[in-house]
């Protein structure tokens, strides 16, 4: 089963962290955080911003960690198809949640 | 003992029973898989005849063929009838056929449950058909949107055939995902480890994932839409708190989803018969291998492209768009594998191969209109319009019917043992091809010109008349080119010649077997070495015949079968399968007395199909198990098992666990819809919250952790010699607390009809409440089990399966009271 989770996981943790940070946008239109302004940004892209990094440095901090514990050494089938699905999930990190950087917030 | 003795004395044991009382009684999946390819080609009929009604209607302008309230219900039937009636159950019934054979097993996991998931399939399809025959079919389109589906504007019966059919029919698609789950991991040939099972397998279990956590949310849906209409709880009606994109989210959770629930199966089958006809091995198992599991994920981050023009803000949009546009990446890897696999390999061009190159040809197309359809500005403009059909035909035509017709002429020699003769296929593929792309090449044109989907009419200075007649011809040449192919297939039957054994030199193991294949799929069953065992292995077919592998030193009185450890594939327990029965298709009747008492509103059946129901799944578990230990048993070649029942991770905890998996996306996505609410419909916050109590929240918890600390200890009680019966009885008081204490948190709540926050709250009580009564009755069963012997120091495995259940109660009432309970506080 320990094989199964290496090559899922990642994935998971990206269909989790994109499905958070969708509800965060919700919440965050629904609260006005688009019109408090924090230093150059606003509360809203802040806090967008700071979620995506979070989830990028999960996706990593998941590459790392399913080479050792409790995984088991890298290596074999499993450890190839899940180093492939986690650097699939880290593309996905980047890619599908870069609009926090570049559209506009609750329009 | 010679093969024929052992072929006798095994098909008398696993065999259905003789004439058409074997039909009402099989739990075998040969049996059933064929019963299920059957009855979805035979809904596949029914959704293309009402294809050719559309396509009628639409060929002139201004036609006067079908009005407009009928047109709604054919085109709303043609797409639900393909969807759910067809592609879903054509994966299932290929695969519960196929899959044991291709896995080097004797049968699926839960033989009952596989007969029990298509007799729910035909009784829930029969009622939708006869909705259809009554003139009383849904009409609001597949996807059913409130509040045109809501019972102001949709006051008859027509959508609630569609809610409560489709409800119906969907248990047979969670059943059959848990079967292929459990089985694909822990039901192979010894030594099968997971880099060396058949890539369909791979598919298989990734789809059968997808189902788990794709279906709840509609299935959660159409309960919600369903009790609105009934009982007027307001989920989508905004006046009330409630929002009707709630459902556009709910349904499209679960059908963008479906598309790759559909594609991916096809793919599997490509990936089988590509390297075959390629004379070659697939290029890069892996690599496909993480890209279905890619495309699987993505495809559950695509929700909201169905949305685009629903109001979400841009940057919602850019998310999904970005994801969809994305999702082309692993798709893309899979198609350059089958062409690198074409290039290395000395292709032939047998009939499935040319459904092969239809296929890639077609879905190529499909899958760059998709892309187009992803980006935002153009679905804009394209929404709504045919443009869209044409696209998702493209994708599910091209990427699904070609590939399963490349496979019913690939399997077609197994099925039948015999060897083609006639050479109809050949035609009616070219008439296929030309026919759906005339039909959908020109709907394209005329979608880009403006034609909405689903009018029933259009007037002549539109312009559309030409391409429409086109569009309308075309379809009716695919028309003629698919009978062909019934055609073809029901002479293949029963005239064409016998054939031999493996007539595509295939390595895969479903071909070494007669064909076709008796009950028991293998006389013994092989030790495989790596991912093509027939061409590496010599004369394995005729050494399993002769009882040369697993089992072959068994007597054949029992169905027996090996389950695997998941990773290494190395032997792990023996399993005996119960044998034929009617229970399945009794327990599906009832199943359906309940459905229909909803549709037909006589409220006072449904407490009586309950208790039916309930009376039927005691008797349905009383059967299984042993009042004896059988300690270790010989399996052949040296190895020595336990029985399944003799260990703490069963088929039983396998098969629960998978099914709480999809338990938890439902609970999840009725969380999701609660949130959604809240922060997203109009008419919040309510005037009125449930008043917060100390005494409920304890009790709740309390019980909850009492049933679940009290089931590890009655299961160690029962470890150490002891039988746990104490410790059971505490789990159960803990578990009729939490019932007790939700029933008094439903019976205090405002009027569930007030606001769509009670009605969520409501929906959330009950949830938890059927969670609580149904472990209680686990846990009453298991104590009964006890006091008849069924348990012992080593037959354990019951006492993990309902330790399963009590944490899962544990977890779903501490959120369960917690969401009912803080808003009150905080209010």
């Amino acid at each position: 089963m320990r094989d199964l989770l290496r090559i899922l996981a990642p994935l998971v943790l990206w269909l989790a962290s994109f499905s958070a940070i969708y509800g965060l946008h919700g919440l965050g239109c629904a609260q006005g955080w688009a019109q408090i302004t924090l230093g150059p940004l606003t509360l809203f892209r802040s806090m967008m911003i700071a979620a995506w990094l979070f989830a990028l440095l999960a996706q990593f901090a998941l590459l790392w960690g399913t080479r050792t514990w409790p995984f088991g050494p890298q290596g074999g089938f499993a450890g190839r198809t899940g180093m492939l699905t986690g650097w699939a999930a880290v593309v996905a990190t980047l890619w599908t949640l870069q609009p926090v950087m570049t559209t506009t917030s609750c329009a | 003992m010679t093969a024929l003795r052992r072929h006798r004395a095994l098909d008398a044991t696993w065999s259905s029973r003789p004439g058409f009382r074997g039909w009402f009684s099989t739990v075998n999946h040969s049996d059933l898989g064929r019963m299920f390819l059957a009855t979805s080609f035979f809904f596949f009929l029914v959704g293309g005849i009402l294809a050719m009604l559309i396509r009628a209607q639409l060929a002139t302008a201004d036609s006067a063929f079908a009005g407009p309230e009928i047109y709604s219900q054919i085109f709303t039937m043609h797409g639900t009838i393909m969807m759910f009636l067809f592609a879903i159950p054509t994966f299932e019934g290929l695969a519960i056929y196929l899959l044991p054979k291709m896995l080097g097993t004797r049968d699926l996991a839960f033989p009952r449950l596989t007969a029990y998931g298509y007799w729910c399939y035909a009784f829930g399809g029969t009622m939708l058909l006869v909705s259809l025959l009554l003139g009383i079919a849904p009409d609001g389109g597949w996807f059913m949107y409130p509040p045109l589906t809501g019972a102001i504007y949709s006051p008859g019966i027509n959508t609630d055939f569609w809610l409560i059919g489709i409800t119906f029919v969907e248990i047979s698609a969670i059943c059959a995902a848990v079967e292929f789950t459990v089985s694909i991991l822990k039901y192979r040939a010894p030594g099968m480890s997971l880099d060396k099972m058949p890539i369909f397998a791979w598919y298989a279990l990734v789809t059968s994932l997808m189902i788990l956590t794709g279906f709840p949310p509609l299935i959660l849906g159409s309960i919600l839409l369903e009790v609105e209409r009934a009982f007027g709880l307001p989920f989508f009606q905004a006046d009330l708190g409630g929002d009707s994109l709630l459902w556009q989210h709910l349904f499209w959770l679960f059908g963008h989803p479906e598309v790759y629930i559909i594609f991916l199966p096809a793919a599997g089958v490509i990936s089988t018969i590509l390297p075959v006809m390629a004379r070659t091995t697939l290029l890069g198992y892996g690599w496909i291998v993480a890209s279905a599991v890619a495309l699987a994920f993505l495809s559950f981050g695509l929700w909201v492209h169905h949305m685009f023009t629903t109001g979400i803000p841009h940057m919602g949009l850019a998310f999904f768009s970005a994801a969809s546009t994305l999702v082309a990446v692993p798709t893309g890897v899979q198609v350059f594998a089958w062409i690198g696999t074409l290039w290395k390999g000395r292709p032939e061009l047998h009939l499935p191969m040319l459904h092969l190159l239809g296929f890639l040809f077609t879905f190529v197309i499909g899958g760059l209109t998709g892309v187009m359809v992803a980006v935002v500005p153009f679905d804009w403009q394209a929404h709504d319009t045919a443009f869209i059909t044409a696209h998702l035909h493209y994708v599910l035509f091209g990427g699904f019917v070609f590939p399963i017709l490349a496979g019913i002429y690939y399997w077609l020699p197994l099925f039948t043992g015999r060897t083609r003769f006639f050479k109809l296929g050949e035609m009616a593929f070219v008439l296929i091809f030309l026919g759906f792309h005339g039909t959908f090449l020109a709907m394209h044109w005329v979608g880009l010109m403006g034609q909405r989907r689903r009018i029933d009419t259009y007037d002549v200075e539109t312009g559309w008349s030409t391409i429409n007649l086109i569009s309308s011809v075309s379809s009716f040449i695919m028309a003629i080119g698919l009978a062909m192919v019934l055609v073809d297939i029901i002479l293949h039957v029963y005239v064409a010649l016998r054939g031999r054994r493996d007539p595509w030199k295939s390595g895969t193991l479903e071909w070494a077997m007669m064909a076709p294949p008796p009950a028991y799929n293998f006389a013994s069953l092989p030790r495989v070495t790596s991912r093509a065992p027939l061409p590496d292995i010599s004369g394995l077919a005729n050494r399993l015949a002769r009882g040369e592998g697993y089992l072959g030193n068994r007597p054949a009185v029992r169905r027996e079968t090996l389950a695997v450890d998941i990773s290494s594939g190395q032997p792990d327990y023996l399993v005996v399968y119960p044998g034929n029965t009617a229970l399945p298709i009794v327990f599906a009747a009832v199943t359906g007395l309940f459905f229909l008492s909803l549709l037909i509103k006589f409220y006072w059946l449904t407490p009586l199909a309950v208790l039916g129901m309930m009376v039927l799944a005691l008797v349905w578990v009383w059967r299984l198990g042993a009042r004896e230990d059988s300690g270790l048993q010989e399996i052949g070649h040296g190895d020595r098992v336990p029985m399944a029942g003799e260990t703490s991770r069963s088929p039983g905890w396998w098969g629960s666990a998978f099914l709480l998996v999809a338990n938890g996306t439902f609970f999840g996505s009725l969380l999701f819809g609660y949130a959604f609410l809240w922060t997203v419909a109009p008419g919040w916050p309510p005037s009125q919250w449930l008043e917060p109590s100390v005494a409920e929240t304890i009790a709740v918890t309390g019980g909850a952790l009492v049933a679940v600390g009290a089931m590890r200890i009655a299961a160690r009680h029962n470890r150490r010699g002891g039988r746990g019966l104490s410790s059971t009885v505490i789990a159960l008081m803990g578990t009729l607390a939490v019932a007790a204490a939700i029933a008094t948190m439903l019976h205090r709540m405002p009027s569930a009809g007030s606001h769509a926050y009670a009605a969520t709250l409501f929906v959330l009580g009950s949830y938890v409440l059927f969670h609580a009564i149904l472990c209680a009755l686990m846990q009453a069963n298991l104590f009964a089990r006890i006091v008849a012997g069924y348990t012992s120091p080593h037959r354990r495995a019951e006492f993990a399966i309902v330790a399963l259940w009590a944490d899962y109660l544990a977890v779903i009432a501490a959120i369960g009271v917690a969401a009912a309970q803080i808003p009150g506080m905080l209010a």
